[in-house]
């Protein structure tokens, strides 16, 4: 049937275009259970800042965006926000919401929002698709849109709702590559200036765009080692270093970081290189033999000593900044933790564990080697930068949880071309056997995985056809249904790992009862919603610095520090009150103008993300900075353990988190048969319970008692300088009993005269 | 006397015994007196509804109250005034100076002639003190919590005094000693609601208002004793009459400017005014002083300065605005004795520069400038030559 229809390319372009619309829309299907279980909303933290950031761009304007002053974050230092992001994200949505404005479509920009990282991940799809077509081919490239398309990996940071630098960046990324690729295959200046904007793009979008500046460069450096120079390699590099450095100069964020910070460094010396190779190589064509190898050797060493002096100056007189801290840890992963424990803190910055490989990837960890295999098998130059994509991509993903982003798009290309090269293998043969077996599974297929396995089929049905070399029909159709198993399970695993693991809006949060119900815990945007109706509209909210953005997202309140984490000492100074005693911290307190103050607290359902296990950080991060007040192992019990039971350190059961977190908690009784005060989260009975504030008072608690908001007592609180009992000079001789009741209120004097009819009143 | 000076100065009086029944201080949240004065110093208990509580309640309120004690005050005078930051001695305990009582003294030496010199230094409560007789007191002796700011000494005793019981011989060593000894204490409250305690009822009777002073020990013959003008000047501090400031208005700009700005740049110069008021018998009128000073706050103060008079009541600072972003506060805080305190803080954010307000063209970027125009140039007259060189090797070719 095949074999009659018109034309050959034409079926296969139907194929492909038909696979990757499925892969698409399964794609974007799979990431709507947060939408679909909770409602069309923002999730998590950093999301809800560029939320605020998007509708505050819609409302006023590109330019004022730019020049933002945020005078609600950070409070009292504000936060340039137009020079302190990447506005890609804001830029791309705003500019949706404007075109759908344009064609009379009013959609609120809250579900433009809500819907960008889903539709996105089908560009990333198509990216996917153009990039591993370059590498290898098109049923590669075919496998490796499908695997993007619903990989957890990247699923894990582009659910609807989760509206993040990373959900367009990947896109980006993979865009970036195909057209470096391309442009490294063709060596038109076209392409690189593409490959540049695209860079632009991703630059203005997230930080990661130091992995494209440095991976490039990267390439470029290996490929001349290889000795694989060529005039397209000099053509591309030259066209994207140039255009590339002074479009990401562009973005206010950057600003002159790409000439001045030792991350861009390799770039600009892998520039100077190519150049001093270009001249040599038309000096050799110019020059006699020998003649070239005494000036080669001669300017290859003056240049390095040169280049190397230069450097090394620069870095000494501060032109160049050395490495970041980030960059620091990612080389020794134990640097954070002892020097910058804020960038340790963040859990995604903690190094991956195995586990998260597989269940971030599945099979596709045990097909990405094969895949690297193959390409370093039949290397070429754009085959050598896929791998070594790879190799970086898996060392730092190894590093930090958080970059097995960038690792999962080179592993699908790479299990594209495993699971490619594998079935052309195996599916070479006679038409009839084969077409046989993928119908059979293809009817299979669509009732169990239900999304893209039947597109793949087809294709693969379709590649048989090429080739026709035998191996046993058994062994094959094992390896086949083998094969077509293990994608089903991918699928199915995706799927699963999708719902429950990636689907969460962590604002809302689900608990299963035992019958299997679900219950809604809106503990979280009750109390937001509590703080912008009943406090005042300049009020100032202490926090720590990860639920900033959700309070100045929905709250609209002013905040003193956010998940920008970009000032250390401040979050310090939020640090040091939070561990300080009620008296020390109210001194803090009042120098920073606090007017609430709000802490979460999960030891009522169990919620073990809350601030007291989040307490050491915040230590920590005080003793960075006020090495004198605030002390780490005073925080431990002598066994060095960190209980808050009645062992727990006193340094801990009077500080103010925990009082915060514990206030009146003693008095709880959350079931029949246990004791009062029992901390669910931590499985203990609190070691402090009776104890009363002085400078706060409980403003608010949520209904699961996850937030807990209170208020900052102002001076005219204090508006008598009240002498305690127990400092009373005076002690009194004896307590007076009232003499008073309901019906005789008549106070007493003593020795009153007591008036008698009749007689004088005498003077006692 | 007292009454009738209060009488005279317009207040309406409400007499009430301290056990009466029916005693109430507020009515349905709100308070029925402005004042409360309270001449009972031996009230165990006092009637009605009132009680410490009521009575801190009404100073919290704004109420302010003047309280006189004795010798022989009671447990709730002694529990109102701990809840003021001062205390009362022992009960029976009076103030004894050997040195300097009065001549009419009973031979136990209680009834003691107060210097003007230990008058608190503040005008505006005890009126000028140079100018008058030395104060009669016969009564108790107060101890001021030292670390309390909002405490204010105004009679301390000379320091040959002490407070201890006259008729018990010394055992112990006396609470309150010399100069510590206070005889008049006063609390300006947070909310400025005033609260004067005197340890003496004496004080202020008639007798002590007409009766002659002479300390026994070679002093000099005054025909009356201060207290009625310190007793007066003292119920029109503590009644508000006063010593009553207010800020009028509060306006910034910028320089050049007439309305306060969303927000200001950084390196803007910014004018800060603002108006005092004090109050008197006739209405609110401009308050000079020289000592006003401004705060341009965040978390540390960047600026300080002294707000410059410029027209009676109404002072003007400018300055310019430090390099720095973030949100500020003009803060003016002034506490002087005797006044109420002033306390105004103004949120403005103070912005970065905008993206069209930086320098256009630098002198120092001109090298920059020409070498890229040179190299439009350059390209330009490049690209000419280069096809017209291959023009001519066309041509020289097809020749």
């Amino acid at each position: 049937m095949r074999k009659n229809s018109s034309s050959y390319s034409g079926w296969k372009s139907l194929i492909t275009f038909t696979v990757l619309l499925l892969a698409w829309v399964s794609g974007f299907a799979s990431r709507l259970f947060a939408v679909i279980r909770f409602e069309s909303i923002i999730h998590e933290f950093d999301p809800w800042f560029n939320y605020r950031a998007t509708a505050y761009m819609v409302e006023h304007g590109f330019y004022n965006f730019l020049n933002w002053f945020d005078e609600r974050a950070w409070y009292p230092l504000g936060r340039i926000v137009g020079g302190t992001v990447y506005p890609g994200l804001m830029i791309t949505s705003g500019s949706i919401h404007y075109i759908l404005h344009m064609l009379n479509i009013p959609v609120h920009i809250r579900d433009i929002c809500v819907f960008l990282a889903p539709i996105f991940s089908g560009l990333t799809a198509i990216s996917t698709y153009l990039l591993t077509k370059e590498l290898w081919n098109g049923g590669a490239g075919l496998f490796a849109a499908c695997f993007i398309a619903i990989v957890p990996g990247y699923i894990s940071r582009s659910v609807a709702g989760s509206y993040d630098n990373e959900g367009i960046a990947i896109f980006a990324l993979q865009i970036t590559y195909y057209l470096w690729v391309k442009s490294v295959k063709t060596g038109s200046i076209f392409w690189s200036c593409i490959t540049a904007l695209s860079y632009f793009y991703m630059v203005s979008a997230w930080g990661g765009y130091v992995f494209i500046i440095n991976l490039i460069p990267l390439h470029v450096f290996v490929l001349l080692l290889m000795g694989r120079y060529s005039c397209r390699l000099f053509t591309s590099y030259t066209t994207f270093y140039i255009l590339g450095l002074l479009f990401s100069m562009q973005i206010p964020f950057v600003g002159f970081q790409p000439i001045r910070t030792s991350e861009h460094m390799a770039a600009s010396g892998v520039f100077a290189l190519l150049i001093a190779i270009g001249i040599l190589k038309h000096l050799q064509s110019v020059l006699s033999r020998s003649e070239f190898k005494y000036f080669f050797i001669f300017a290859s060493l003056a240049a390095a000593a040169s280049v190397f002096l230069v450097v090394v100056i620069l870095t000494y007189a501060g032109i160049i900044a050395p490495w970041s801290g980030r960059f620091y840890s990612l080389w020794d992963t134990g640097y954070a933790k002892i020097h910058i424990p804020i960038i340790a803190s963040v859990s995604e910055h903690q190094p991956t564990t195995w586990f998260s490989f597989f269940f971030d990837l599945h099979i596709l960890v045990t097909t990405f080697p094969v895949g690297l295999w193959y390409c370093i098998k039949n290397i070429n130059d754009e085959r050598v930068f896929v791998v070594l994509y790879a190799l970086s991509a898996v060392y730092f993903a190894g590093v930090m949880v958080r970059l097995m982003l960038t690792l999962t798009p080179v592993v699908c290309i790479l299990s594209g071309i495993a699971f490619s090269r594998l079935l052309e293998i195996f599916l070479k043969e006679e038409d009839n056997p084969a077409a046989t077996d993928s119908d059979s599974d293809q009817e299979a297929t669509p009732s169990r995985g239900l999304y893209d396995k039947a597109g793949k089929l087809r294709k693969m049905r379709h590649e048989q056809l090429k080739e026709s070399e035998g191996l046993g029909s058994n062994v094959r159709s094992f390896v086949i249904v083998g094969t077509l198993a293990m994608l089903l399970m991918f699928a199915v695993h995706c799927t699963w790992v999708t719902s429950n693991a990636y689907s969460s809006p962590s604002i809302v949060l689900a608990s299963y009862s035992q019958d299997g119900s679900r219950q809604i815990l809106d503990d979280f945007r009750e109390a937001y919603y509590w703080l912008s109706q009943n406090t005042d509209n300049n009020a100032r909210v202490m926090s720590w610095w990860d639920y900033g953005y959700q309070i100045a997202g929905m709250a609209n309140r002013t905040t003193l520090v956010d998940n920008n984490t970009w000032n250390n000492s401040h979050i310090a100074l939020v640090g040091k009150a939070m561990s300080s005693t009620e008296s020390k911290a109210y001194e803090i307190m009042k120098t920073l103008d606090v007017d609430y103050v709000l802490v979460i607290f999960g030891g009522v359902i169990g919620y073990s993300g809350d601030d007291i296990n989040k307490f050491l950080w915040m230590v920590r991060i005080a003793e960075g900075e006020h090495p004198k007040d605030i002390r780490e192992s005073d925080y431990f019990t002598d066994r060095g353990e960190f209980r808050v039971d009645a062992e727990g350190s006193p340094t801990l059961l009077n500080c103010l988190m925990y009082k915060l977190s514990y206030y009146r908690f003693g008095e709880l009784q959350l079931d029949y048969r246990g004791p009062a005060g029992y901390d669910r989260t931590r499985n203990v009975v609190i070691g402090n319970k009776n104890f009363d504030l002085t400078y706060l008072e409980e403003a608010y608690t949520t209904e699961h008692w996850l937030v807990r908001i209170y208020r900052v007592k102002k001076d005219t609180d204090f508006n008598r300088p009240r002498i305690p009992l127990s400092e009373r000079k005076m002690k009194r001789s004896s307590m007076y009993i009232s003499k008073k009741t309901s019906k005789r209120k008549k106070g007493s004097i003593k020795g009153k005269p007591v008036v008698v009819k009749g007689k004088k009143p005498v003077k006692s | 006397m007292f009454f009738k000076s209060l009488r005279d100065r317009g207040y309406t009086l409400t007499f009430k015994l301290a056990d009466d029944s029916s005693l109430l201080l507020s009515k349905y949240g709100e308070f029925l007196f402005d004042h409360l004065i309270i001449f009972a110093p031996s009230v165990e208990e006092f009637g009605g509804a009132v009680s410490v509580e009521a009575i801190t309640d009404f100073i919290d309120g704004g109420g302010n109250v003047l309280v006189a004690g004795s010798s022989m005050s009671g447990d709730v005078l002694r529990e109102l005034t701990s809840e003021c930051g001062f205390e009362i001695d022992e009960e029976g305990a009076s103030v004894i100076d050997h040195l300097n009582y009065d001549v009419n003294d009973n031979g136990k030496h209680t009834l003691i002639v107060a210097d003007t010199s230990n008058l608190i230094d503040a005008s505006v409560i005890v009126g000028k003190k140079d100018e008058l007789a030395p104060l009669l007191y016969q009564g108790t002796g107060l101890i001021a919590d030292v670390d309390n700011p909002l405490v204010l000494q105004l009679l301390t005793a000379s320091s040959s005094a002490y407070s201890y019981i006259p008729d018990q011989p010394l055992k112990e060593y006396p609470h309150a000693v010399g100069k510590n000894t206070l005889l008049i204490a006063a609390l300006q409250a947070r909310n400025n609601a005033r609260v004067v305690f005197s340890g003496s009822l004496y004080f202020f009777s008639d007798e002590a208002f007409t009766s002659p002073v002479q300390k026994a020990l070679g002093g000099k013959h005054y025909t009356t004793s201060g207290n009625k003008d310190v007793a007066i000047a003292l119920t029109k501090w503590v009644l508000k009459e006063t010593g009553v400031l207010k800020v009028k208005s509060v306006s910034h700009h910028r320089q050049g400017e007439k309305t306060p700005p969303q927000s200001y740049t950084i390196m803007d110069t910014v004018v800060f005014s603002l108006e005092l008021e004090r109050k008197t018998n006739h209405g609110w009128i401009p308050h000079d002083a020289d000592d006003v000073q401004l705060e341009f706050v965040r978390i540390d103060p960047f600026v300080r300065t002294k707000l410059v008079r410029k027209s009676p009541g109404s002072y003007k600072a400018v300055f310019k605005i430090p390099d720095v972003y973030g949100v500020y506060q003009f803060k003016v805080d002034y506490n002087r004795i005797g006044y109420t305190a002033i306390y105004s803080s103004t949120q403005v954010s103070v912005r970065p520069l905008e993206h069209t307000q930086y320098e256009r063209f630098i002198p120092n970027a001109y090298p920059y400038y020409a070498s890229a125009f040179s190299m439009m140039v350059g390209v330009f007259l490049f690209s000419i030559v280069f096809l017209h060189f291959k023009e001519d090797s066309v041509k020289s070719k097809a020749e």
